[in-house]
């Protein structure tokens, strides 16, 4: 089959991967490259080598505590999502629910709607009904935006899945609750982990929701990134985020060795 | 003893009757195949077992138990699907171990020994530690095989287990499923809508047909002793030459010349002589010891490596005889068909209509 692609093909196919890959890569090597400078201002290509602005970034009180605030907001959302997201593709996949495909849309709906949209009309809400804005508010609208992503990979590994398995499990003996214990969320696994996260991978990065959320007690990293900024162009900024982006590359690798993410997308 | 009785199950999809009302009573011990073509229910009814279909109305006995009402995980039965099912998560003995591992009234030690001899009956106790994906079609379904059978069910269901085979693995496998059940003397219900696999297989065959029990019978009998034009079509390739059976004999419609010789079980009126393939004998002359002969036309022969497949005409109607390739193959043309009249049997119109409603 592959040898009768034609040679052209094939070398189109890697100068386009080759452009793909350089497209996606340069901003991060452009951050990261910055982030090693000695210099005191934000440029590319670095002059000098050093981490001082490592250890600035993760010594400062400017960025420490924003951490803090998104791993904890994007934790527990991807948690949330994960769980709701997991129950909602079960049932839609394994139940003849009435209505299932509405429900399913609904549910995938955060993927179509504009996230500033989310953000106004969540600080909208909170602002006439509680007290606005806190921490919860922010964990409950990014674990909303994490749903969608959670029921899709689950829904495709469960779609994979020998149908038969569960009724084998009922003629071993196993009831509803050893059933799901044992054999259905095992095998959902890695739709669930790949799920969860891209759900905390949305939230660890969304800086639109939580710009209308913001208060000055609530500043979750990816603000205190462009606050900082606006007033400031030392290379703190690029140290930062290139630990975002290492944070999430660390977390997929560690993914895929412990339960093979790939499996979630075969 | 877990005798397995069903009384008159009906079950029904969504105003579509699928079972029509099934008795059976399947012995302790016995092997027994649900024979039919796809649609016939068969599926169904073997799903009813396991209590995975709920029936519309009936009632069904293991054992003497009503377990109609019961949910499968606690009917104690074993179950392979055609699918296998294996658990993808979970290596092959922990696959085994599950039923065990479920009913949990055992140490886990003993389990696993169970799970382990269960592997050795399937021959797979080398495999143990292997993931499902990393076994062959074949090697799977050895282990969905041990599985079902390591908890000691009552009963083991097969739903076409071997359907997935390749043709040489499914004729082992079929030896190897009936030496197993000599040797654990479960009780087997067996599905499939192969007539050969059912023949080799079973103690008794039930063919079904829309939803009904068309026949029940030993695999010779129903073989040789079709009760119904459905059964005599379905099982082997029966030829069926209308006809009347008189005190004379049987006249063949549009067959000049003497009555031929009537068949034991004939009966006086309209009706359909049945005659196998492999019992008609296709020659220039009507062969010696056959007393029933009819002049033929060849129309085509196809050699087949160990036989010759023959489509002939027979006073206006196509009938297929099979003939063993080591004799000359008859061309073309004008012929004549010899069978013997013990070999064949009449079903009268009568029997059809009972039958067929």
């Amino acid at each position: 089959m592959v040898k009768s692609v034609p040679l052209v093909a094939k070398a189109a196919a890697v100068v386009l991967l080759a452009f793909l890959a350089l497209y996606m890569l340069v901003p991060i090597i452009v951050v990261a490259g910055a982030s090693l400078s000695e210099s005191r201002f934000l440029a590319f290509p670095p002059t000098g080598l050093s981490l001082e602005w490592y250890v600035v970034a993760l010594t400062s009180d400017v960025y420490l505590g924003p951490l803090q605030t998104s791993l904890l907001i994007a934790v527990v959302a991807a948690v949330i999502a994960a769980t709701l997201g997991t129950a909602a593709a079960l049932a839609v996949t394994r139940f003849p629910l009435p209505f299932s495909g509405a429900i399913q849309s609904f549910l995938l709906s955060p993927l179509i709607v504009p996230t500033i949209i989310m953000g106004i009309g969540t600080l909208t809400l909170v602002s006439v009904i509680g007290q606005g804005p806190d921490l919860w508010v922010l964990v409950v609208v990014h674990a909303v935006l994490g749903i969608p992503y959670v029921m899709r990979t689950v829904t495709g590994v469960m779609a994979r899945s020998d149908r038969f398995t569960e009724e084998a499990a009922r003629t071993l003996g196993a009831g509803t609750w050893s059933r799901y214990r044992f054999v259905v969320l095992p095998m959902a696994r890695p739709g669930i982990v790949a799920g969860a996260f891209f759900a905390f991978n949305i939230s660890f990065d969304d800086a639109v929701i939580a710009l209308f959320l913001r208060t000055p007690q609530l500043e979750t990293l990816p603000i205190a990134i462009y606050g900082r900024l606006e007033f400031s162009t030392d290379p703190s900024v690029a140290a930062v985020s290139t630990l975002m982006v290492l944070i999430t590359v660390v977390t997929m690798i560690a993914l895929e060795k412990a339960i093979g993410l790939g499996k979630a997308f075969v | 003893m877990s005798t397995l009785t069903i009384s008159s199950i009906r079950k029904s999809f969504k105003g579509t009757e699928v079972l029509r009302g099934i008795d059976l009573t399947i012995e302790s011990g016995s092997f027994v195949s649900l024979l039919g073509p796809s649609g016939c229910g068969k599926t169904t009814l073997l799903r009813c077992i396991a209590g995975l279909e709920t029936p519309s109305s009936g009632q069904i006995l293991i054992g003497g138990d009503d377990v109609t009402a019961l949910a499968p995980e606690r009917r104690r039965l074993g179950m392979m699907f055609q699918s296998y099912a294996l658990f993808p998560h979970m290596t092959v003995l922990e696959n085994v171990r599950f039923g065990l591992r479920m009913r949990a009234d055992r140490s886990v030690a003993e389990q696993r020994k169970a799970a382990r001899d269960a592997l050795e009956v399937v021959r797979m106790e080398g495999y143990a530690d292997r993931l499902p994906t990393q076994l062959s079609g074949g090697q799977q379904q050895r282990v969905a095989l041990a599985r079902a059978i390591a908890p000691e069910p009552r009963v083991l269901l097969l739903d076409e287990p071997l359907s997935n085979l390749d043709a040489r693995l499914r004729d082992d496998m079929q030896i190897e499923l009936v030496e197993l059940h000599r040797r654990l003397g479960l009780t087997t219900v067996f599905v499939t809508h192969d007539q050969h696999e059912a023949m080799t297989m079973s103690d008794t065959v039930v063919l079904l047909n829309d939803g009904s029990v068309e026949q029940v019978g030993e695999p010779e009998d129903i073989y040789r002793r079709p009760a119904t034009h459905f059964a005599a079509d379905f099982i082997g390739a029966a030829n069926m030459i209308a006809g009347e059976a008189t005190a004379q004999g049987i006249r063949l419609d549009g067959v000049p010349g003497d009555a031929l010789p009537r068949p034991d079980n004939a009966t006086n009126g309209r009706g359909s002589l049945v005659v196998r393939t492999e019992s008609i004998v296709v020659g220039h002359s009507p062969a010696t010891g056959y007393d029933s002969a009819a002049p033929v036309t060849v129309l085509t022969s196809v050699f087949r490596g160990a036989e010759v497949i023959y489509v002939v005409e027979l006073a206006g109607q196509r009938v297929k005889v099979t003939a063993p390739a080591n004799v000359p193959i008859v061309p073309a043309g004008a012929a004549v068909a010899s069978w013997a009249s013990s070999e064949a049997f009449w079903l009268s119109e009568t029997t059809v209509l009972t039958h067929e409603r």
